[in-house]
């Protein structure tokens, strides 16, 4: 069942002037500003973020919601009701723009169109996804199941399945080089899985010395760097054509953690690139690209919670977080729920838009 | 009495020489497997603890040194040398202070690896002029260099480091990809360069010398010695290939940093080979029990004048030995040569007439003229400089001789000759020299020119001049035409040596 609806009343519009002295501890050298901070009342954690390709709008999985944002504004646009929670997104510029939802609970893939905001389609996955991912270098679409231990390739069109591979560990994030790649970040075995996308077929692992729990994972496709979040506070930068970690910089420690990367990730005229990271870690860190041969700490933003969800559209210009209040990690007794946005908030889920200093702050 | 001096037979000790050549592997000894190697103690020298202002990679080595197996001891730069004592290996970070090192570990019989290039002089690694001997490259003082240091070249195929690693006559990457601090160093006669800068050897990015093989200062290396380029802070950016990469060929072959760094290492701590003793009884034994079935073409110039008579005594010396011995002239195919086990070119054969005879043959050669270093891809083609002679009239400027220097005793070439000059021939005379490549173990020197390599010898598949592998052993043993009638005990057993070691490749 689809439901549309204006999402007016799904979220505290906050206005980010307001709450700027939050981030005013960000540490030297972060050079973005909040551009929207939205506080989701009553809201589970998101699971998901996506922009669409024009960077337009925000996407964002909130248990069996999907919600959108216009993110010029930061308003709250829709809301479309999912078959089941939601827990990963992805978005293609194909066919006029597809946005994937897979859920658990039931296990599915949904295939929606951007305009109108709809299902389109619905198919069963194998097993609970935990992660997916769109290449769109390639045209191929994958999902992860950490339960199940598989990644699974599927038609981007239709969502058939065309491979499937078994891995064995700790899962994490999915990196793809466009060009036949698939990684996976095993944080079980400290490694990245590497899988030939033709036959689903393992192509070996790239272990990470020094690196313990990795579980975020970027690519910049073009300068062929795998940026990896390592649970012990190390973040590497591996060159994806030798396999071999040449850079390390310090971030947070953290027992989950996600990556992104893009080029000019906040607009023109800022960073040549980054990767950003955060997870259950009290910062956002920034990983800045200064040539492909060269990548600096891009200095942390503090975070009121742990962030459950991370996107970066070069092409809106903003970096998107969703926070979630600490202690309530899969698992936990939810006693250690003690930030600042929890304070706030009964429920203190947010979601913050970052964006250059060029960007308007939201009112 | 004990060990080599309660064998008196002969017989037996040829056998104790035998065993000696036996573990090696076209000249080199064998690598220990890395189980034996686990528990060893390392003494890790660097800066004073966590000291050191600049950023390094001391860290990050101590934890690659204990993943390897080894038990690490870290000290720094003002310990006593004594901290190494009962140690396997000594390994000194470039971030400790040369002149605080100075030479406390000079005389140390531990094994040393080191990237220190400052203390190479210290050590006697090389000599002590910067910039010619040594130097180390940065991106702040020579900013163009820092990338050329990025690539090394295979200069030597043939050690057992280069074949553990696959090295070949090639490029390949050292760094990772940014302008990177390097240090690079010449080592002396006895030093064997495995890897270069620029594709000159005199720039030498790894390199090492054999227990009991002169150092660039003249003195002995009490233990193996392993020169490396390594900066301080660059240990991470050491290539290496993984994932995919790893099972393309040609970027293992590329992604060799790391590997040399441990297999050097690993090279370091094995075992040298056994000391040979000096026994010409021993030897004659040896020779004997090789020679028999075996055959060596023997070509000289028939009926030479002057030499006519020492090629006599050589062939009769062969002859003796129980080698079946054939005679060619100068003049004939070298189609002579099928069915033969040796070729020995005598130096009374005709450069311009041998012409490039022999050459290419696929079986062991033996030259004792230095002149034919070029025809015979010993050297380059540059008379008087890629190969000479020291003492014939008009043709050199130099005086006859009749020593050489031994800078290679630990080869059994060196017929267990110790270290330093020999008395090779009794009365001064002509001696010719050849400058060879980085694969040749280098037995003897003339005195006083180290670069003028007397006595050498090219494994098999050693990168030769001209881009030419050794099909199969190769060696040059200076004897103009009358020498062999005069030479000293010590020449003759050098003779019968490099015959034995060139024979003994297959």
């Amino acid at each position: 069942m689809t439901r549309h609806s204006r999402a007016s009343g799904a979220a505290a519009f906050l206005s980010a002037a307001a709450l700027g002295a939050t981030i005013a501890h960000a540490a030297d050298g972060f050079p973005y500003r909040m551009v929207h901070r939205m506080s989701l009342s009553g809201a589970a954690p998101v699971a998901a973020l996506a922009f669409d390709p024009g960077g337009k709008h925000l996407y964002a999985a909130v248990d069996e919601d999907l919600r959108s944002y216009d993110t010029a504004s930061g308003a709250p646009a829709e809301v479309v009701k999912l078959p089941g929670v939601g827990v990963a997104l992805g978005v293609a510029a194909r066919d006029g723009g597809l946005l994937y939802v897979a859920t658990r609970a039931p296990a599915r893939l949904l295939i929606l169109t951007l305009r109108p905001l709809r299902i389109a389609s619905s198919v069963a996955l194998r097993g609970e996804p935990s992660a997916l991912l769109y290449d769109a270098l390639g045209d191929a679409l994958y999902v992860e199941s950490r339960a199940g231990d598989t990644v699974e390739r599927l038609d981007p069109g239709s969502g058939k399945a065309l491979g499937l591979a078994h891995l064995y560990g700790r899962l994490g994030q999915m990196a793809v080089n466009g060009r036949g790649m698939l990684y996976v970040a095993n944080a079980a075995h400290d490694e990245l899985e590497v899988i030939e996308t033709g036959k689903m077929s393992r192509a070996g692992t790239v272990p990470l010395s020094g690196c313990s729990a990795p579980t975020g994972l970027a690519m910049d496709p073009v300068g062929r760097r795998l940026f990896v979040a390592c649970g012990n506070g190390e973040a590497l930068v591996v060159d994806e054509d030798m396999g071999m970690t040449f850079v390390r910089l310090p971030i947070e420690k953290a027992g989950s953690l996600r990556a992104v990367f893009a080029f000019n990730p906040l607009g023109a005229g800022g960073w040549k690139g980054a990767a950003f990271m955060a997870g259950d870690a009290p910062a956002l860190d920034a990983i800045q690209m200064k040539a492909f041969i060269s990548y600096v700490g891009g200095g942390s933003l503090p975070l009121s919670g742990r962030c459950t969800s991370l996107a970066v559209s070069p092409a809106a210009g903003q970096l998107a977080l969703a926070l979630a209040p600490r202690g309530t990690e899969p698992g936990s007794t939810g006693e250690g729920a003690t930030a600042a946005g929890a304070a706030r908030d009964p429920s203190g889920v947010e979601l913050w838009m970052l964006g250059g200093a060029s960007q308007g702050v939201s009112q | 009495m004990t060990g080599l001096r309660a064998i008196r037979a002969p017989a037996l000790r040829a056998l104790v020489f035998l065993a000696a050549v036996l573990p090696m592997t076209e000249g080199h000894a064998a690598l220990a497997p890395w189980p034996a190697l686990q528990g060893k103690t390392v003494v890790f020298v660097t800066s004073a603890g966590t000291d050191s202002s600049e950023p390094n990679d001391d860290a990050l080595v101590s934890q690659h040194l204990r993943d390897l197996g080894f038990a690490v001891r870290r000290v720094d730069a003002s310990a006593p040398a004594s901290a190494a004592d009962g140690a396997s290996l000594i390994v000194l970070s470039s971030t400790a202070d040369a002149h605080e090192l100075g030479d406390k570990y000079a005389d140390s019989p531990v094994p040393i690896f080191t990237w220190n290039t400052y203390d190479f002089p210290n050590l006697g690694l090389t000599g002590p002029v910067l910039h010619r001997d040594f130097e180390v490259i940065d991106p702040t003082q020579h900013y163009p260099d820092s990338f050329s240091v990025l690539y090394g070249y295979g200069a030597n195929v043939t050690s057992e480091i280069s074949r553990a690693v696959g090295l070949g006559p090639q490029l390949f990457g050292t760094l990772y990809l940014e302008p990177e601090t390097a240090g690079w160093g010449r080592p002396g006669p006895g030093g064997t360069v495995i890897a270069d800068f620029k594709g000159k050897p005199s720039h030498a990015a790894v390199f090492t010398y054999e227990r009991d093989a002169s150092l660039a200062n003249g003195r002995v290396a009490p233990a193996r010695r392993v020169g490396f380029f390594l900066g301080s802070d660059d240990f991470h950016l050491l290539t290496a290939a993984y994932g995919p990469a790893a099972k393309d060929p040609n970027m293992r072959r590329w992604a060799i940093g790391l590997k040399l760094f441990d297999t050097a290492l690993r090279w370091a701590v094995s075992p040298p080979p056994p000391r040979p003793a000096y026994d010409p009884a021993a030897l004659d034994a040896t020779i004997r029990r090789v020679a028999h079935g075996k055959k060596i073409l023997f070509v000289e110039r028939v009926n030479a004048g002057e030499g006519k008579e020492a090629d006599e005594h050589i062939v009769a010396h062969l002859r003796g030995l129980r080698f079946t011995v054939t005679i060619a002239d100068q003049s004939e195919p070298e189609t002579r040569a099928r069915g033969e086990d040796l070729v020995i070119v005598s130096g009374t054969c005709s450069k311009w007439k041998l012409a490039n005879r022999y050459a290419d043959v696929p079986i062991p050669l033996v030259s004792l003229e230095g002149l034919m270093s070029d025809t015979l891809h010993f050297a380059g083609y540059d008379r008087y400089v890629d190969y000479g002679e020291h003492g014939e009239e008009r043709e050199s400027d130099d005086p006859e001789e009749n020593y050489l220097d031994i800078v290679g005793a630990w080869s059994p070439m060196a017929a267990g000759l110790k270290p330093g000059l020999v008395k090779f021939a009794n009365t001064p005379g002509v001696l010719k020299w050849a400058r060879p490549l980085a694969d040749a173990i280098v037995i003897a020197t003339l005195p006083n020119e180290p670069q003028e390599r007397a006595i050498f010898g090219y494994p098999k598949g050693s990168r030769m001049a001209g881009g030419f592998v050794a099909p199969a052993r190769r060696a040059l043993l200076p004897l103009d035409n009358p020498t062999y009638d005069d030479l000293t005990p010590q020449g003759s057993a050098l003779f019968d040596a490099v015959v034995l070691w060139t024979l003994n490749g297959e």
